[in-house]
């Protein structure tokens, strides 16, 4: 079976909602434009339930199948949030909010958890209950937590969970998965390095934060050249470094560097968790300074269950004919939350030769739309098929 | 079929031969007593033609199924050569060599294909032709590589070539492999910073060598953390720093650093040389100091083909069993590579238990797995080279 006749009828509607998301992007939690949108389309479509408010801003739809002999119900989720960057894509559908953007594909992924949800309402060809999952605040908020500990799985009865993402560089429509860690645990921290400020002209009465700061930046360097085992994947990178004082004659009191860690396995983000309080520690001292930090746990690894991996490749074959290995990659994902309570799979859906996620000129390709809405009506219909 | 009992009856021997190998080690391609014997050894057995002298020092058998010289050609490769470390095990038949010490498990590899050579010269069941390589220098000579230029494949028509190590933290007798990537490409590199040497009183009127070479050494770790892209296994060891005077007071005039590149993809290994000559050399010039960057390929990566990981895995699952082949691949280095990269074929880890680490003063090669090594060699033969009916 290759893509749904359904969603090339319903492919210049998708692609309207689609636009209109990108035209109006939401931040984090502050999604209600967007969230009741939604609602009001699951509404009309027919779904059994419509619930708002789940993870503050999060929706959830149910849809019951012809029948439910077995009791078991799936949840398909999107996520809804935009990035605080200005769009430079000139396209008419254009952000009409400064400064934010749909910049990561989450209005795509949206309107084709809508399409799925609303052929799947039309048809109801499926023993089970089909849950339709969107979530705010994928983007650095821990929206997919936040709906898990508001006690999604269990007030709908989730046994299953799955999602997609686009992924620039992929041809477009086409699918890729991996079984096992597929993205990065996300861990970000905030080092505060504290000394004694004074005038440049002196330094010998203060401790300079400057120094220690640039001294620990190089330092941190070698929990992944010599700490970590080569064959693991790890990143560990300074992005920030911002004294409290920007003045040319002044040591300053204090720094602030900030940065992330990006691991594909526990032991390893594990390690160097503790590396990086150990070095920073360590490098405060040796200049007689202090440091404070903080390194709240962000995302946890992507991991794919095996058994879901594979009903969620053989989807995508039975959609496009193929689906490939995807590689590791180092971004994060929160729907990693939700795969750490329910079995299921992330698959990532081809978005052509387009800019790459996160930048101003990236946009959604909607030429995919029909192979996404494909996979996840389809992964209801051959996950829960009709007796 | 498990381990063959003719090796349980030869275990007292092949065992003897190990250790006598023990006993005198010999470095790099500075092996006569070690290659000697070999060749004795071979003689003895009955191989139908023994060669001397192919890549300097290194010695081929040849052993001809009960057919006779037609058909397929295995290649079976052992190394022979030991290191430069003083040994600290306090065994009987410890090295009487100073300085030198079978500390790699070669005397162990070239004592397992030599109990194989026996059997299969006993008993020929096999159709097809079995190559015995027994090389020098694998301890960063080359030696593999010197038996191929020496024309070991085309003189022999080789046209499969395995080999084996062994394996500290495995069960001892046991086997693990996997398929492509297995041990990493090792490069070497030295690197001569020169400063202005003078008195450690007065270094305003110095360039102070120590003080741009330990820089080095720290801008160097950037190379792996920020150029090497998270996904792709690199090192990048700085490992030796020697200034040319030890003298309290004085500032040196050239410091030397010496270290190591291990990887698995030309294009890494290739971004990796860029990057360390710029870094080397902005760095120096950053203290007002200059650099020669030298490096020096090393062996290959380690790609076990697919086919012949297969049989392998058939002839080891034969003799042990289980056969771990969920394995990740290792950074060090083995220049079996150099042989690899000429004909397909496949290097197996075969577990020494619980010993000392490689390349440990306390290493000592486990006897124990000496069955189940030469019964590999055996199967592999038996196995790829059967004979009809």
């Amino acid at each position: 079976m290759p893509v749904k006749n359904r969603f090339a009828e319903l492919l210049p509607q998708i692609t309207a909602w689609r636009r209109d998301f990108h035209a109006h992007p939401e931040l984090m939690y502050d999604v209600h434009r967007t969230a009741g949108i939604v609602a009001q389309k699951l509404r009309e479509f027919g779904c059994d339930e419509v619930v708002e408010g789940i993870g503050r801003t999060g929706v959830v739809g149910v849809i019951r199948g012809r029948s439910d002999s077995r009791g078991h119900a799936i949840g398909l989720r999107a996520d809804m949030d935009a990035l605080p960057i200005h769009e430079e894509t000139g396209a008419p559908h254009a952000s009409t909010v400064a400064g934010a953007m749909h910049a990561c594909g989450h209005d795509g992924h949206t309107a084709m958890l809508l399409g799925a949800a609303q052929y799947l309402a039309e048809t109801r060809n499926f023993d089970g209950t089909a849950v339709v999952i969107f979530q705010p605040a994928e983007e650095g908020g821990a929206g997919g937590k936040a709906m898990v500990e508001d006690g999604m799985m269990e007030r709908f009865s989730i046994a299953e969970v799955y999602g997609l993402h686009n992924a620039p560089g992929l041809p477009l429509g086409s699918f890729a998965i991996r079984p096992g860690p597929m993205m990065a645990a996300t861990d970000e921290f905030e080092i505060v390095l504290e000394g004694r400020g004074g005038h440049a002209a002196r330094p010998h009465q203060t401790v300079d934060t400057a120094v220690m700061a640039c001294h620990l930046g190089v330092t941190l360097q070698t929990i992944v050249s010599r700490n970590a085992d080569p064959v693991g994947q790890l990143v560990v990178s300074i992005t920030s470094i911002e004294t409290s004082s920007k003045a040319f004659n002044i040591i300053p009191q204090r720094v602030t560097l900030r940065g992330t860690v990006r691991s594909l396995s526990t032991e390893l983000r594990a390690m160097a968790r503790q590396r990086v309080v150990e070095i920073t520690e360590g490098t405060a001292a040796l200049f007689g300074g202090q440091a404070r930090i903080d390194f709240p746990e962000g995302y946890p690894v992507l991991i794919n269950a095996e058994d879901e991996t594979g009903h969620a490749a053989a989807v995508a074959r039975q959609v496009t004919g193929d689906c490939a290995l995807s590689p590791m990659v180092m971004g994060g994902e929160d729907f990693a939350y939700m795969l750490q309570v329910r079995p299921g799979a992330y698959i990532r859906l081809g978005n052509g030769a387009s800019a790459s996620l996160h930048h101003p000129a990236y946009d959604f390709n909607d030429e995919a739309i029909p192979a996404g809405c494909s996979w996840l009506a389809q992964m209801v219909e051959t996950r829960m098929p009709t007796v | 079929m498990p381990v063959k009992n003719r090796f349980a009856e030869l275990l007292p021997e092949i065992a003897g031969w190990r250790q006598d190998f023990h006993t005198h080690p010999e470095l790099r391609f500075d092996l006569p007593r070690t290659a000697g014997r070999v060749a004795q050894l071979l003689r003895e057995f009955g191989c139908d033609e023994v060669v001397e002298g192919i890549g300097q020092i290194g010695v081929v058998g040849v052993i001809h199924g009960r057919n006779g010289p037609a058909g397929k050609v295995l290649g079976f490769r052992a190394d022979m050569d030991a290191l430069p470390i003083i040994e600290a095990t306090g065994l009987a038949h410890a090295s009487t060599e100073a300085g030198k010490m079978h500390a790699c498990g070669h005397d162990g590899h070239t004592a397992i294909l030599l109990g194989a050579a026996r059997y299969l010269t006993e008993t020929r069941n096999f159709d097809g032709t079995v190559v015995l390589a027994f090389q020098p220098a694998e301890e960063g000579g080359g030696g593999a590589k010197a038996m191929v230029a020496d024309g070991l494949m085309e003189r022999w028509n080789v046209d499969e070539i395995y080999g084996l190590h062994n394996m500290p933290g495995l069960p001892a007798g046991s086997f693990a492999i996997k398929q492509g990537p297995l041990l990493a490409a090792a490069d070497f590199f030295e690197i001569t910073v020169r400063g202005r040497g003078g008195h450690g009183a007065m270094p305003h009127l110095s360039v102070d060598t120590t003080l741009a070479a330990a820089a080095i050494v720290q801008a160097v770790q950037s190379v792996v953390s920020r150029n090497v892209p998270a996904l792709s296994p690199a090192v990048v060891s700085i490992c030796g720093f020697m200034t040319d005077t030890m003298a309290h007071n004085v500032i040196p005039d050239t410091a030397k650093l010496t270290g190591t590149v291990r990887t698995f993809d030309v294009a890494i290994k290739t971004l990796i040389v860029e990057r360390l000559r710029a870094v080397v050399a902005t760095t120096a010039a950053v203290y007002g100091a200059t650099v020669d960057f030298e490096y020096m390929d090393g062996v290959l990566p380690t790609i076990n083909a697919p086919d012949q990981t297969e049989h392998a895995i058939a002839a080891a699952q034969s003799v042990a069993g289980a056969v771990k082949t969920d394995i990740d691949p290792s950074m060090g280095g083995e220049d079996f590579a150099d042989m690899l990269a000429v004909r397909p074929g496949a290097f197996i880890l075969l577990g020494n238990g619980d010993s000392a680490g490689l390349h440990h003063p306390k290493y000592e090669f486990n006897d124990e797995a000496i069955p189940a090594g030469c019964s590999w060699f055996a199967a592999l033969a038996e196995q790829r080279l059967p004979l009809a009916g």
